[in-house]
């Protein structure tokens, strides 16, 4: 050993160490790369959300006069505008309101009815058991305002211009409150939710063991008893989970309150946003858009809270687990019959009622005369704008076709840079830059997608620096879709290389392969699976999404759910209706799609 | 390959907990099949994985020959890749989508190795590792010693000039736990790599190295044959972590009747101030005589009331205690004794070790009393 020291190459110099750190650090892209994708989601998701936050606090062009400041300086006009002045009550407080009222009672709605359904599928011998597992989820499939766009065709009355509602038309007006506002609202939400506390009630309850109801009743205790304190308690988890989920989830709500709440002005936070931006009080959007932040990113902290402290008893599903269905005997055939009427309710029914509006010129009228495929397939038709069928139409197919483009390239943009996220996070050896990605990559979840959007326009609207403004592009439909997509992407992607572990990949290291030769081999054809899952999941709830899109497309960026929205705007029912119909398709089929070839359950991915 | 040095290699995890390796000196010779013996924890893996490179010293040095291919005080590093070495997991690590022959002949693909040569040297690998059958089967439809050799025949494809084990056979039953280290041994003959092998199997370890390093708490212990290991630990650690059933310790500073007697016996043939601080014998050095008058001259002696005897298959373990203090001996000849009985216990001069108080082994005591003998 000594004899060979001396042949050694050269000897110790001064900084020799930090050489060596930084030839670690550079030896291997992956640290570089974590850098690169630091700065990446700074840009992309930290500063859209530091402009909007601070829009809400400084004087924006045109406000000189009315805040008494230059414009860029400090105000706390909008803060006053918003919270304080005679007109908060309107931008704020009655928004808030609203959206609480609706938020509160879809969620009870939902929990009683999905906590019933959720019982019925998993613990009783109800008829059809497998069949309605599956059929009861396929709202949360679909777009929600599907069935606003429903609920219009058949209870819309002469409050409204247009073509009137089916019962309008048969001479049954509805009143206001039956066809606008708070009612249909929490009524729509409330079935859209229902899968949500059926897919985490029914989880809970398989894993409930049957051996903590027999002890029980052992003991004593009737049925009611076992029911108010031995299952209700252990299922408070799973209930309180799903009330904040849902409750954060109608804060970020926009489409059912824009379809049914705007006729009788009843605003939501979402619509009120959307209104300040669409009447240019950047200001007060700013403020309107922290709120929901803020309060979204309370429910969620209050739930991953929550869910800490329920890991307390995860004694549920023991080793001698037994799941016994209880006999419902002389009300199986009830039983059945109301998850017959729900599924009516929310499937059947919204979906007919669509269709048939698709193929009928006069609402309500079923006169075979009156039914017509003009409104899909027709040519020269009397309308002003729309003179041929929705298929025939130009619009719809570059809808169609922006659809997929943008969220197609977000899909796939985000799906990469989850794995890639996933794979820098488990392997740099810088801690601090693996926490700031798994962090940063997270921050979206907790802002609702309307206030994301928001965040989008402040900051990419104009030029910044040597950023042109982007309004107006598609490119900032991508990136803010992207973005959105990120918490989903990256977890997906750190979860799929935790399992994977170091040993594979070192063991194509050892045998000589260098860092791509291991991506391309190794890494990327493992990961394969969680790849397409994790583009195929935002693939399909992006083109059913509203929010974001809503805010900033413009007519030539269409996608299908702006374009429908637009053509209910122009009062254009049958083809506004035969295109949410095309959306609730792809969605559906999608879906399902996914599932068949990710052989993924459903419940998995309904995060997204 | 030339010989592998580290020199007074430290490592760190950082995050302020104690070095997982401090201040290791190991010279591991061409040819030789160390064993890196331990208990869970001690650095063993660290230790394997800072030879392959996947893991950077914290400081010191680690040379093949006269390349330097880690050493942070120069700021030389050598990745893992172009180390030429070959590692095979705790875990296997077989690639999960490529079958059997595409995960042993990876590497010769990634060195542009001729077609030709590449099937005839994956042939031979395979064929030495008796996995030629499965060559078209991806990992997941073989077992877990099938995948095992599937992991060494990987790595011994691209001839790697040394092989480094990570408790290769933990995972295995008994019975393939025997055959596949008769398999290493034959590896090791037929290839002629030198391989470093980890395992806190002692058993493992006397069988199958050249050499064994004894590691604790991140620092090398003893090196040396396995013999040396043995019968001439260098500490106590070493002493009462080979061997099983343990070796009998007795302390020099108690008063309990034993360690006295022990004492006494000592310091009638090494003097009074020889800094004795404990005492060991094997217990298959641990004789027992019906009566004292049995007892050969010269060996240390007590009486014992035997409390257990356990047939192990072949050979047996015989509890006795004395005084309350538990005692091991084993034999190999079916003892005919019955619990309850009081015998005598003896030991050689040549059996005992002596430690000094700060566990250290006491050399001059050997000479002495080996000549005592
Ligand atoms: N990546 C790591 N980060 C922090 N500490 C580590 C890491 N890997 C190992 N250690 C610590 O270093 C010490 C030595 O670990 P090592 O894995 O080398 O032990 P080992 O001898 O291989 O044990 P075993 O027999 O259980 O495999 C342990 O205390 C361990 O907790
Ligand atoms: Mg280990």
């Amino acid at each position: 050993m000594a004899s060979s020291d001396a042949l050694l190459t050269p000897a110790p110099v001064g900084g020799a160490r930090w050489r060596y750190r930084l030839r670690l650090a550079l030896r291997e892209p992956t640290t570089v790369i974590a850098i690169l994708m630091a700065a990446l989601f700074a840009y992309l998701i930290v500063l859209p959300i530091l402009s909007i936050l601070a829009d809400a606090a400084t004087v924006q062009f045109g406000d000189e006069r009315r805040t008494g400041g230059g414009t860029g300086g400090f105000t706390s006009y909008y803060l006053y505008r918003a919270f304080v002045s005679p007109v908060a009550y309107d931008l704020f407080w009655e928004p808030l309101l609203n959206t609480l009222k609706v938020a509160f009672g879809a969620i009870t709605i939902s929990l009683a009815v999905g906590g019933v359904l959720a019982w019925l599928i998993a613990r009783t011998d109800m008829f059809g058991r497998r069949w309605f597992a599956t059929a009861l989820i396929v709202p949360y499939m679909l777009p929600a305002w599907t069935f606003a766009l429903a609920w219009n065709t058949l209870f819309k009355n002469r409050t409204v211009g247009g073509q009137p509602g089916w019962f309008e038309a048969i001479g049954l007006t509805p009143p206001d409150w039956l066809a606008y506002g708070q009612v249909p609202i929490t009524i729509i939400l409330a079935l859209h939710y229902t899968p949500f506390v059926i897919l985490l009630f029914g989880s809970a309850l398989r894993r409930f063991d049957s051996q903590l109801e027999d002890s029980a009743r052992i003991l004593g205790a009737s049925g009611w008893v076992v029911a108010a304190q031995v299952i209700l308690p252990l299922m408070r988890p799973a209930l309180l989970s799903a009330v904040l989920l849902i409750f954060a989830k109608c804060l970020g709500e926009f489409g059912v309150p824009y379809v049914l709440g705007l006729p009788v002005k009843f605003d939501v936070l979402a619509t009120s946003l959307y209104r300040s931006i669409g009447s240019r009080q950047t200001g007060v959007a700013g403020v309107l858009a922290g709120a929901i932040m803020l309060i979204g990113v309370l429910a969620i902290m209050v739930d991953a809270y929550l869910a800490r402290e329920a890991r307390r008893f995860v004694t549920v599903g023991s080793k001698g687990s037994m799941n016994r269905l209880s006999r419902l005997k002389g009300l199986r055939w009830p039983a059945t019959g109301f998850a017959g009427v729900v599924f009516m309710l929310s499937v059947g029914m919204p979906l007919l009622t669509l269709a048939l509006s698709t193929v009928m010129h006069q609402p309500g009228s079923f006169a075979l005369s009156n039914f017509t495929l003009d409104y899909w397939i027709g040519q020269d038709l009397p309308t002003v704008a729309m003179r041929t069928g929705i298929l025939f139409s130009p619009d719809l197919w570059q809808a169609a076709f922006n659809t997929i483009t943008i969220v197609g390239i977000a899909s796939i943009c985000s799906g990469i840079l989850g794995v890639l996220t996933g794979y820098v996070v488990v392997r740099t050896t810088i801690r601090p830059l693996a926490i700031f990605l798994r962090q940063v990559t997270f921050m979206p979840y907790l802002v609702p997608g309307i206030a994301f959007a928001a965040a989008y326009l402040s900051l990419f609207a104009v030029q910044r620096g040597p950023i042109p403004g982007l309004y107006g592009t598609t490119l900032i439909l991508v990136l803010a879709l992207m973005a959105d997509q990120m918490p989903y992407a990256s977890r997906a992607g750190i979860s799929a290389m935790m399992q994977l572990g170091k040993d594979p990949e070192e063991a194509a290291q050892i045998v000589g392969a260098g860092w791509f030769r291991r991506m391309t081999s190794i890494v990327i054809p493992i990961q394969k699976g969680s790849l397409v899952t994790g583009i195929l999941l935002p693939f399909i709830s992006g083109i059913k999404g509203l929010s974001l899109f809503v805010i900033l497309a413009v007519p030539a960026t269409d996608v299908l759910t702006t374009f429908s929205l637009r053509l209910v705007d122009y009062n254009y029912t049958q083809a506004a209706n035969a295109v949410v119909l095309i959306i609730a398709g792809l969605a559906y089929g999608g879906t399902v799609l996914a599932q068949r070839l990710t052989r993924t359950n459903l419940a998995e991915g309904l995060g997204t | 390959m030339p010989d592998i040095v580290l020199s007074n290699v430290q490592k760190s995890y950082g995050g302020g907990s104690p070095n997982a390796v401090s201040d290791l000196d190991l010279h591991i010779h061409d040819g030789e099949f160390m064993c890196l013996l331990g208990p869970s924890g001690c650095g063993k893996t660290t230790t394997l994985r800072m030879i392959a490179g996947l893991e950077n010293l914290t400081d010191g040095e680690i040379h093949v020959g006269e390349r330097v291919i880690d050493s942070p005080a120069r700021g030389a590093f050598v990745g893992p890749e172009k180390r030429g070495m070959g590692l095979v997991f705790q875990s296997y690590a077989l690639w999960p989508h490529l079958t059997i022959e595409r995960n042993t002949d990876f590497g010769l693909r990634l060195r542009k190795v001729p077609k030709a040569e590449r099937e005839a040297r994956v042939e031979k690998v395979m064929k030495a590792l008796d996995i030629e059958k499965y060559r078209h089967r991806y990992p997941s439809q073989l077992s877990g010693g099938q995948q095992q050799r599937v992991a060494l025949a990987r790595m011994l494809a691209v001839n790697p000039g040394v092989l480094l084990l990570d408790e290769p056979l933990s995972n295995l039953d008994a019975r393939l736990r025997l055959e596949m280290r008769a398999e290493l041994k034959r590896i090791h003959a037929e290839f002629r790599t030198t391989i470093v092998f980890v395992t806190h199997d002692q058993w493992e370890a006397m069988t199958l190295a050249t050499s064994i390093a004894v590691m604790s708490e991140g620092r090398l212990q003893q090196l040396g044959t396995p013999n040396d290991i043995y019968d001439r630990p260098a500490n106590r650690f070493v002493a009462e972590f080979v061997g099983s059933p343990p070796i009998n310790i007795l302390e020099a500073a108690t008063t309990h009747a034993l360690d006295r007697a022990a004492s006494h016996w000592l310091a009638g043939r090494l003097g009074e101030s020889a800094g004795v601080g404990s005492v060991g014998f094997r217990p298959e050095a641990l004789q027992i005589a019906r009566s004292e008058a049995a007892v050969p001259g010269g060996s240390f002696r007590h009486a014992a009331e035997v409390t257990g005897i356990l047939p192990t298959g072949g050979s047996w373990i015989i509890e006795l205690k004395v005084d309350g203090r538990a005692l091991f001996a084993t034999t190999t000849e079916s003892p005919a004794l019955r619990g309850g009985e009081r015998v005598w216990v003896h030991v050689r001069p040549t059996a005992v070790h002596v430690f000094d108080a700060a566990g250290l082994r006491l050399a001059e005591a050997d000479d002495v009393l080996a000549r005592a003998a």
